[in-house]
């Protein structure tokens, strides 16, 4: 690798020096409490647009994040410029926004505990094996999967140091650097042409092939053999079995309509009175776990300022949290979250994925759900991309035009099985469900 | 106004390559109210220089936090190694991308602040009339959003420019109990280009727009499922926008159509009815300026006008230089970076379908037994044109008549099909420019389109 592309970093600070400076603004300018993250980030990333490499870019960034309490009143600002008058600017506009503001008895910032400082990943990306693990997925791809047309791959080495301060005394400093592979792909024969499928893997790692991680070779099969497609005739009820790259749109969105800050301070969730009660079948646990050996990289402290802890939301069918912030957490009496990840996880269940497609009468393997966002009470719709048709436990072929709809807190509760294989591609764990009760329309069913 | 450290850079710019230098300041401000708590009280700025090179059929690209001569100097440097790391390693041996001619676009507009308090106050103000109003409301959310880019372009075999783009909105969301007892949230928009103070001067401005969004919602509340399956609907206007947008839009960006897009292939073929035509406008549309007005992009080209779809005929691409020479088209300014630290990508400006000659009541009377679908969500489209539109408001039509409210439900087709379904397109159009678009960076789009009447699949019960 040549050296030249390494930028020298001189006019990066060191970011405990910032944070002191901010530190000793927020009290220079009275804040009651204060929150403030500093974090510095380089990344490497290339390009494939079309099949082909594109760009190479190499970025430097810095940030300043600040949020004030005074007089119970709250105010945030953010900067990325690190300079004596940009850290006093944005104190100065946070206490501001603060004072505009309207005081509320929940705004809060985490007590003080035991500092720690966390070390993950590759901090360090190895820049020459990064480029040719690439190059060799991009000939894996081009061998074993020729059908496939790479619209756009964008790998990158993320690299973050951030430190987090309030004024409770408590500190956490992250070192945090990995290796994140984006796909974004579609198959092609003649005239034919399939939906794009889009896999990511995040890996701190280059041991291995890229296309060994994940569940990339299978989604770049699963592409190709969607070249060509089966009516779906009329409307049925059915099961769905969601695939671990389409199981989290769903869980994403059981979470933001049920579980979620929003939901629970604007007391919109049907979940609202059923923690500790029963909300799916009761081989469900459903956790987010950033600390789980087989999560990359993930978080170390919450967004407002606890050491994250895995925690389960749902277990054995039993609502045992909600994810909420501290705010929301003091607004509503309810705990809160014992982090603020993304960072499912789902372990596998007994049935092997091949007998739970034996299993289906009629229904469809989904790998992808492109839908409108959920009603608030959880009614769902949508077109079943990237997906298979099942008949009598056999795949009859992939599906064009087919939309599904139902209900996302039945769905919990329909509960068919729960596949043996999980995938883990560094960001989850995640393994296939099936659910039944499911509407499936195929156009055919009202063509007019 | 932003200092410029990056115009008098020229002369490092190498020899044979095209070069940008891109100093960028992005600012937001938000301010959120849930049920009347300060849900959100922010404001940020992020600023920098960014540098790219094009050498032989790959881009080199770097960029630092920060705005000075020394640091254009850096990521300029940084960028031209970047570019001949790529071409040694990938060599794809293309030339000289064509020259674009020079001239200078100035500044528009300055960006003014505004202080935090008044965005506050805004959305107090609203928020104490819903409140004070309609209290029969089980949640209420008054959001105040503003946000700009104020970028200075300089590039070696093209315009420069010091461009200013911001854009301020309100979104209001009213919810309530269906009669079954189920939640239900109805959600409106208002604003576009412009600061806070010229786009807002007074709350009780909005109030009839609150009423008529807290009527809709009364409505909803006594709605009913739509029946699964192919159907005559007529889309209002923001839905053919999303249309416009989502399922052809995205189809005609020359980087998908490279990608294998199903626009590849219908170049210059009939993709819809003679009675639609889609144009992504750039700043100027029917004699007034745009939603989000675009004069200049961060290629250097000069913005205009791209016709995609004339008469139902596929005429053309949205391009970047590189695609342009690559398909032997023009330029016409789509290729836009978010934040000073990105990339220049193909993106839309103003996509919109062309009002035709059809009065809105005479296309309801003409449907026997179909939907009038007004409001959405959200939308995704793929690259074989197949979408997906969350439809969040909508009446059944009965026998030409509008009947009851719908529950919230989702569309989809395939748009190249379905806009040949197209036969009757009202004389009127509407705009919306809230949202973001997403690909790999978000971006500001206006979208719009008149109301039609077509077939689509539509789910529900």
């Amino acid at each position: 690798m040549d050296n030249s592309i390494h930028m020298e970093k001189s006019i990066q600070e060191d970011i405990r020096e910032i944070a002191h400076k901010t530190g000793e603004r927020l009290r220079e300018a009275g804040a009651d409490k204060a929150q403030y993250t500093v974090t510095e980030t380089q990344t490497h990333e290339f390009n494939v647009d079309g099949g082909e490499f594109s760009l190479f870019r190499t970025l430097f960034g810095h940030s300043l994040s600040v949020t004030a309490y005074k007089d119970q009143k709250k105010g945030s600002a953010s900067t990325n410029q690190f300079d004596d008058s940009a850290i006093e600017a944005a104190v100065r506009d946070c206490l501001k926004s603060a004072q505009s503001g309207v005081a509320d008895e929940a705004y809060d910032i985490a007590p003080a505990q035991e500092s720690g400082t966390f070390r993950d990943g590759a901090y360090e990306p190895d820049i020459d094996l990064f480029f040719q693990r690439t190059r060799e997925l991009m000939r894996d791809i081009r061998e074993r999967h020729p059908k496939i047309l790479m619209e756009q791959m964008i790998v990158s080495h993320d690299q973050t140091h951030k430190i987090y301060r309030n004024t409770n005394g408590t500190e956490f400093e992250a070192f945090q650097g990995a290796y994140a592979v984006s796909l974004m792909f579609s198959a092609h024969e003649g005239d034919a042409a399939t939906s794009f499928f889009g896999s990511d893997i995040c890996t701190d790692r280059l041991d291995r092939p890229f296309i060994e991680l994940g569940s990339l070779e299978k989604d770049l099969a699963d592409t190709e053999a969607q070249l060509s497609t089966v009516p779906v005739e009329g409307k049925f009820q059915g099961v769905i079995l969601l695939t671990p790259g389409s199981l989290p749109d769903f869980l994403g969105n059981i979470i933001g309509n049920f579980a979620s800050d929003g939901c629970i301070l604007d007391r919109t969730s049907i979940w609202l009175d059923k923690l500790g009660q029963s909300v799916a079948d009761s081989r469900i646990t459903l956790s987010l776990c950033p600390g789980d050996r087989r999560i990359v990289c993930g978080e170390r402290f919450t967004r407002d300022g606890f050491r994250s802890k895995d925690y389960d939301l749902i277990k054995d069918g039993v609502l045992k949290s909600f994810c909420l912030s501290l705010y929301v957490a003091n607004k509503s009496g309810f705990a809160p979250a014992g982090n603020s990840s993304f960072a499912l996880v789902v372990e596998g269940g007994d049935t092997p994925y091949a007998d739970m497609v034996k299993s289906i009468k009629r229904g469809l393997i989904v790998g992808r759900f492109s839908g409108g966002n959920p009603s608030v009470n959880g009614d769902f719709s949508g077109v079943a991309k990237n997906s298979f048709l099942v008949e009598d436990g056999e795949i009859k072929g992939a599906v064009s035009e087919t939309m599904i709809s139902g209900n996302l807190a039945q769905l919990l509760n329909s509960l068919v099985a729960i596949s043996r294989e999980t995938v883990e591609n560094g960001s989850s764990v995640l393994p296939y469900m099936a659910f039944d009760g499911v509407v499936i329309s195929g156009k055919e069913s009202g063509a007019q | 106004m932003l200092e410029n450290h990056v115009s008098d850079k020229k002369s490092l710019f190498p020899t044979g390559a095209h070069t940008e230098l891109r100093e960028q300041k992005s600012r937001s401000r938000r301010v959120s109210l849930v049920q009347g708590n300060l849900t959100g009280n922010e404001r940020s700025e992020s600023l920098g220089i960014s540098a790219r090179v094009y050498q032989n059929g790959v881009y080199g690209f770097s960029s630092m936090a920060e705005c000075s001569g020394s640091a254009a100097e850096k990521v300029l440097r940084a960028a031209v190694a970047n570019a001949l790391f790529m071409d040694r390693h990938v060599g794809r041996g293309k030339g000289p991308l064509p020259v674009i001619p020079c001239s200078d676009v100035p500044a528009g507009r300055a960006i003014q602040d505004t202080d935090q308090k008044q965005y506050i106050e805004f959305a107090k103000a609203l928020d104490a009339y819903i409140a004070g109003k309609y209290k029969n409301l089980s949640s209420r959310s008054v959001i105040v959003s503003e946000d700009s880019m104020e970028k200075i372009v300089c590039t070696s075999d093209g315009c420069d420019g010091h461009i200013c783009a911001p854009r301020s909105h309100v979104y209001i969301v009213l919810g309530a109990e269906s009669t079954s007892g189920s939640p239900l949230e109805l959600f409106h928009p208002v604003g576009g280009s412009g600061i806070f103070s010229e786009n807002f001067t007074d709350p009780a401005l909005l109030y009839p727009q609150i009423d008529a969004l807290y009527e809709k919602l009364m409505h909803k509340r006594e709605g009913v499922h739509a029946q699964a399956g192919y159907k005559t609907v007529v889309l209002g206007g923001f839905l053919s926008g999303m249309l416009a947008h989502e399922a052809v839009g995205h189809t005609v960006e020359a980087d998908l159509v490279l990608g294998g897009s199903v626009a590849g292939p219908a170049l210059h073929k009939r993709v819809a009815s003679d009675l639609v035509t889609l144009v992504d406008f750039a700043h100027t549309a029917f004699g007034a300026p745009t939603p989000l007005p675009v004069y200049l992009d961060d290629e250097g080209t000069p913005a205009e006008d791209a016709v995609l779809i004339q008469n139902g005929i596929l005429q053309g691409y949205m391009h970047s230089r590189e695609s342009a020479q690559h398909f032997g088209m023009k330029p016409q300014g789509n290729a836009r970076a978010w934040s000073f630290s990105d990339e220049p990508l193909i993106r839309m400006r103003n996509t919109a379908v062309l009002p035709g000659k059809d009065k809105l009541e005479d296309i309801i009377a003409s449907v026997e037994d179909g939907y009038y679908l007004l409001d959405t969500t959200n939308g995704q489209a793929d690259t074989t044109g197949e979408f997906m539109f969350g439809v969040s408001m909508g009446y059944e039509i009965k026998k030409g008549k509008l009947g009851r409210a719908l529950l919230d439900t989702t569309i989809s087709g395939v748009a190249f099909d379905m806009l040949k379904t197209v036969d009757m397109v009202s004389d009127t159009m509407e705009w919306a420019s809230s949202g973001f678009c997403g690909k790999k960076q978000p971006m500001p789009v206006g979208m719009g389109g008149p109301a039609l009447r077509c077939k689509v699949m539509i789910g529900g019960r």
